[in-house]
């Protein structure tokens, strides 16, 4: 009998652990569609005025903590203070998210205005929206941070922009570099904190001179 | 949820054969093997599984091909965050180029533009794994990893200049599988070439700083003598996705 029950009931554990893999995980909120990629973009025409240099020129499809798709250029305007991190990680993303903390504690009143806070998962399979969320509340991130997950191939057109290495570990987490990156309101990179608990003056004086 | 699946694999087939490229590159099938990745803490293999992999690196003819159906990726009009001014260096104009090179690998390629050829052909980028996997064949054997004459004879290949103009394609030498100039003529990009990290990062794990110094890098290596497989390491954690790289080209699997 039991010789029986246990497949059956291994089978359906994995499909519901299966299941539940694809509707937790970032890949299936962000667009799923087949890409047409050979078909124009429509956005490229409304950036047409965009620096070749802007992160915003990319088009892929993100979802944040609270489960709304954005394209990046929804980030225009502002001045955005950006990594890369994922959920499960222990000890490098909190040490970079505690340092954009600090950055953003030294930055007064008037000037986080015009800045906002940005994390973007590079792990597609793992993180969802509901992870992003309890991250947020982990790390007591406010309103002006918004967490954001997408497709394998978007996250990694992303962190090749960024130039953040991702090399994934058996174990299901990730070596990957640690910077923290400026965008200016064109979304182009403006300066770029490479490693934890560095002097941040450099990067303090590049989001001031950012200020309108 | 076959029924699911058969629509879903139709709708698949439709979005494939409606891709403008009139003849895809004919393409073999690699078998799935291991591999053991240059720098890995204990011997991990990685399983890689059977995939089809284009027969020679993608030509300039190819990308011209690409490029007409889509202009945003010709060389005045491609953004300078997805590639830099080195991009298509070696063409004349938009949709130009000695006719000599019309069948020589296309280089001065950037990552993104490279995998976005691959998308347009219903194809993608190989990863490291794979690329790997294909290219340890020698002409007769699907595994030439421990064989000196090749590792020679990829060696000599790899210490010697490129070319100012580079040969056509399938100049080189017929691999096991059936696939052209994986040694011999271009480095090639790979999807995940990121993944190679040097130093000074990932300080939240300590397997990476220890293994990629100097010296003890080199021991904890798994194919220290295999001296071609650190160039290609070496290339791979060297570039940046938007470099455009005078021997760098590419070709795509599925």
């Amino acid at each position: 009998m039991c010789k029986i029950k246990k497949p059956v009931m291994k089978i359906s554990i994995v499909l519901i652990i299966s299941c539940a893999a694809i509707v937790m995980s970032c890949t299936k909120n962000a667009e799923t569609k087949v890409k047409s990629c050979c078909s124009k973009e429509k956005h490229t025409e409304a950036l047409k005025e965009l620096s070749g240099e802007s992160v915003y020129n990319l088009s892929s499809t993100w979802t944040t903590q609270k489960a709304e798709n954005l394209k990046l250029n929804h980030f225009r305007d502002k001045i955005m203070i950006t990594a890369m991190i994922f959920t499960h990680c222990e000890s490098a993303c909190p040490r970079i998210v505690a340092d954009m903390q600090h950055i953003e504690s030294a930055l007064t009143e008037n000037e986080r205005q015009q800045v906002s806070f940005l994390l973007i998962s590079m792990d597609p399979q793992r993180d969802s929206p509901s992870r992003l969320t309890e991250f947020a509340e982990d790390h007591k991130l406010n309103a002006n941070w918004t967490l954001i997950c997408s497709t394998q191939d978007a996250t990694m057109e992303i962190a090749n922009v960024l130039g953040v290495k991702v090399k994934k570990l058996e174990n299901g987490g990730f070596d990957h570099s640690n910077i923290i990156h400026v965008f200016d309101q064109q979304g182009v990179i403006v300066n770029q904190q490479i490693g934890f608990a560095v002097e941040q003056e450099e990067t303090l004086t590049a989001i001031r001179k950012l200020i309108k | 949820m076959k029924i699911f699946l058969l629509i879903l694999n139709s709708l698949l087939l439709i979005s494939v054969s409606g891709q403008v490229n009139p003849q895809p590159a004919a393409m073999v099938k690699i078998r799935g093997g291991s591999y053991i990745p240059l720098y890995s803490k204990d011997i991990q293999k990685t399983e890689v599984k059977g995939f089809e992999m284009d027969i020679y690196p993608v030509t300039n003819s190819d990308f011209l091909a690409f490029v007409k159906s889509n202009p945003e990726w010709s060389k005045s009009k491609a953004k300078s965050i997805f590639a830099d001014s080195s991009y298509l260096k070696q063409w004349n104009s938009d949709d130009s180029f000695n006719k000599k090179i019309a069948k020589s690998p296309v280089v001065n390629i950037s990552w993104f533009a490279a995998k976005k050829y691959c998308e347009c052909q219903g194809k993608r980028l190989p990863e490291t794994a794979e690329w790997e996997l294909a290219a340890k064949a020698s002409e007769t054997k699907a595994d030439a990893s421990k064989d000196p004459a090749f590792n020679q004879w990829v060696l000599n290949w790899v210490t010697k200049p490129s070319l100012s103009t580079l040969p056509s394609v399938g100049t080189t030498y017929k691999n096991f599988f059936g696939v052209y100039d994986l040694h011999g003529l271009v480095w090639e990009w790979t999807y995940d070439f990121n993944s190679a990290l040097t130093t000074g990062e990932s300080r939240g794990n300590t397997s990476l700083d220890n293994t990629l110094f100097c010296g003890g890098g080199s021991f904890a290596s798994k194919d220290i003598n295999n001296y071609a497989s650190f160039m290609r390491f070496a290339m791979r954690s060297s570039v940046k996705a938007k470099y455009c790289v005078a021997n760098l080209g590419f070709r795509c699997v599925k």
